[in-house]
């Protein structure tokens, strides 16, 4: 009967790890032990069949169905989006964007120079660029581009009898306004007032483009220049 | 290499390519299928239990940790996916000589398909735990160290259960007069 020293020392010659002082010391023992030497040619035997023993090919529709299957969001899997750069970086401009807007809003419009007392510097350093006056029967007031020490931002003063949306595009820039109109204050008789930031448009030339949207039709549209002094 | 590769593929996989993934799936459904294969010895079960595999790995692709090897965790995956399709399977009682159909004479011996039948029924009566260890070993090619990290067991564990497998399938092969 084979103790367990020499069955390791067989299944590991096996499965080659047996190092020179290991192989000599097996060898000896199974010309010392004809059971040995049978139990050894068995395991051998064995293992070789084993080992003979042809794979089989996958089902031809396997790959197929299990791509199918797949969750067909084009983000992958739900961890993925965040981990693709592209998604990653749009996620955070659209965050600041939003962060921008929301800011504005709630900031109101800039004080007048008068009420600021106290300071040295200019309390409104905003520069209007360009105003365009609106009076198309959905949506009248007006829109200023101005540039202050942010950058580039537009000034809603506007009135709808339903809010509308607003397309902004420029140089490549898009960016998309919800809502236009809605901070309509009937009780003063005059429209609200809408300030919003434009991070990443710039100077250069070019031209603020306006599209106004109801109900996802266009209903106007405005174009404001970024050179002040045309 | 290969593992490099795994690796690319892996991590466009985390960035959203699903053609990655699908190269990954060209890469693995063969082995995978096969372990299940000869784990569950039903070519219907094999087909589900690599699917599932795959699907498992796509949706947990981001508990994955790349330091290990990416077949060592596709590998866990398709063994614990047929362990599981095995336990909802009427429990087997493990390897009993009595059932065998017939017991030849010792000097009968069988060659080449008749051989491989044999094996694939003598690794049927030998407990799930023990058949991985020869699926691992033999038809997957690992190295004892893989073999740990697919089961998450120490290589000495690896061990007495590959020479415990080889043992039972022995003495069925012996009953049945095939080696």
């Amino acid at each position: 009967m084979a103790d367990s020293r020499h069955l390791s020392l067989i299944h590991a010659e096996i499965d080659g790890e047996l190092d020179g002082q290991q192989r000599g010391e097996l060898a000896r023992s199974v010309l010392a032990d004809p059971e040995l030497r049978v139990l050894r040619e068995d395991f051998q035997r064995l293992c070789a069949a084993l080992e003979k023993l042809e794979d089989v090919e996958p089902p031809p529709e396997l790959r197929e169905s299990i791509l199918g299957a797949l969750p067909q969001s084009t983000a992958g899997p739900a961890w993925s989006w965040w981990s693709r750069p592209r998604l990653r970086y749009a996620a955070v401009i659209v965050a600041l964007l939003t962060g921008a807007v929301v800011y504005e809003v709630v900031r109101g419009p800039e004080p007048p120079t008068t009420e600021v007392a106290g300071t040295m510097a200019p309390a409104d350093t905003r520069t209007t660029l360009d105003t365009v006056r609106l009076d198309n029967g959905v949506v009248s007031g007006r829109v200023s581009l101005y540039r202050d020490r942010r950058g580039l931002g537009l000034r809603f003063e506007v009135s709808a009898g339903t809010p509308v949306d607003v397309l902004i595009a420029s140089d490549g820039h898009t960016l998309r306004i919800n809502g236009v109109g809605s901070q309509d204050k009937p009780a003063q008789g005059k429209p609200g007032v809408l300030a919003v930031a434009l991070p990443g448009f710039r100077m250069g030339g070019q031209t603020v483009d306006l599209t106004f949207l109801m109900a996802g039709r266009q209903v106007g549209s405005a174009t404001l220049r970024t050179v002040a002094d045309r | 290499m290969k593992e490099d590769d795994d690796a690319t593929l892996v991590r466009r996989c985390r960035e959203g390519d699903r053609a990655a993934f699908e190269q990954l799936v060209v890469r693995y459904q063969k082995p995978v299928f096969n372990a299940a294969l000869r784990l569950l010895h039903d070519p219907e079960d094999a087909r589900d239990v690599a699917q599932t595999t795959f699907l498992k790995a796509f949706e947990h692709l981001g508990d994955y940790d790349p330091s290990f090897k990416f077949y060592s965790w596709i590998y866990r995956i398709a063994v614990n996916e047929s362990l599981n399709a095995l336990g909802a399977r009427k429990p087997h009682e493990g390897f009993d000589g009595d059932e065998a159909d017939e017991a030849p004479g010792p000097d009968r011996q069988l060659e080449g398909e008749q051989m491989g039948r044999a094996i694939e029924e003598a690794l049927m009566h030998i407990k799930p735990e023990l058949r991985t260890v020869i699926v691992l070993r033999h038809f997957m090619h690992l190295s004892y160290q893989d073999m740990g990290q697919v089961l998450l067991l120490p290589e000495k564990t690896v061990k007495s259960r590959l020479y415990s497998a080889r043992q039972l399938l022995r003495d069925h092969l012996l009953q049945l007069g095939t080696i």
